[in-house]
């Protein structure tokens, strides 16, 4: 298991990422959309600045819940299925490979800091 | 930019750090003392409160007001003339109480406290970072 100092130093690196990310998307929501891949575009439901300001403050919700250490595996669970969408609909390109890593910090967050009832189901069933 | 986003990031710092120190103290445990043994002996200080209000809840306000004018200063909310007066003011007002809270520490208390310090070096750190931003 991960290290307790090292978790730590990971969940707020990741926390100021995911804030700091939402206020450049809030910043211009319209520009950070060009990022979609032309196929997500039709089937966005909503205006494509209105999406992007919807994942902005999705950003920040998830940041200041890795920021204060408060239910923190819920917010690992959000941001490892938020980086897999923006995976999905952005493309592998050479700026949003580095998803990739994010995305593997989201699963150690989530995963140490499972509560301990959801980890013995998971233990029960092995 | 890069100024705002050093600025942000050493907020972001403050608030976990405090967070942190406010959960402990309501669960009535000290916090774990990564340089030396005295973070008690200065949390539980009479020095630990202004008035009646403690010094982690006011530093937690400090990086809350520092972080969110920073991100009004990024995205571009009216009135940016005052938040960036207000922002510069803040910090240089809690880098004046940090450089009482370490004499406190250092002369009154006589003892050290890590947590307090990481706080102290944070805020001059943020201040250095305007200084700096001002000059180029």
């Amino acid at each position: 298991m991960v290290n307790k100092a090292s978790y730590h130093i990971l969940r707020v690196g990741m926390a100021i990422t995911f804030i700091w990310i939402g206020i450049l998307i809030l910043k211009s929501p319209e520009s950070w959309g060009g990022y979609l891949q032309p196929w997500a575009f039709s089937i966005l439901p909503i205006p494509i600045e209105q999406a992007m300001i919807s994942t902005a403050v999705l950003d920040i919700i998830i940041g200041i819940m890795f920021l204060i250490d408060w239910k923190t595996w819920l917010a690992g669970l959000l941001a490892t299925l938020h980086i897999s969408t923006v995976l999905t609909v952005s493309g592998i390109t050479d700026i949003t490979v580095r998803d990739i890593g994010l995305l593997a910090g989201c699963i150690v967050i989530m995963t140490e800091s499972l509560p301990i009832y959801i980890k013995n189901k998971f233990k029960k069933n092995v | 930019m890069t100024s705002q986003a050093l600025i942000f990031t050493l907020s972001a710092l403050g608030i976990s750090e405090t967070v942190y120190l406010i959960k402990k103290r309501m669960l009535s445990q000290g916090p774990i003392c990564i340089v030396g043994e005295d973070c008690t002996k200065v949390l539980t200080s009479k020095w630990s409160k202004i008035f009646i209000v403690p010094n982690d809840v006011l530093g937690l306000l400090f990086y809350i007001v520092c972080s969110s004018i920073t991100a009004f200063l990024v995205i571009g909310i009216e009135p940016v003339w005052f938040f960036d007066i207000t922002i510069k003011m803040l910090i240089i007002l809690g880098s004046l109480l940090s450089v009482f809270l370490t004499y406190l520490q250092f002369k009154v208390i006589k003892a050290w406290c890590f947590w307090c310090l990481m706080s102290a070096c944070t805020i001059w750190l943020m201040s250095v970072i305007i200084l700096i931003s001002k000059l180029y």
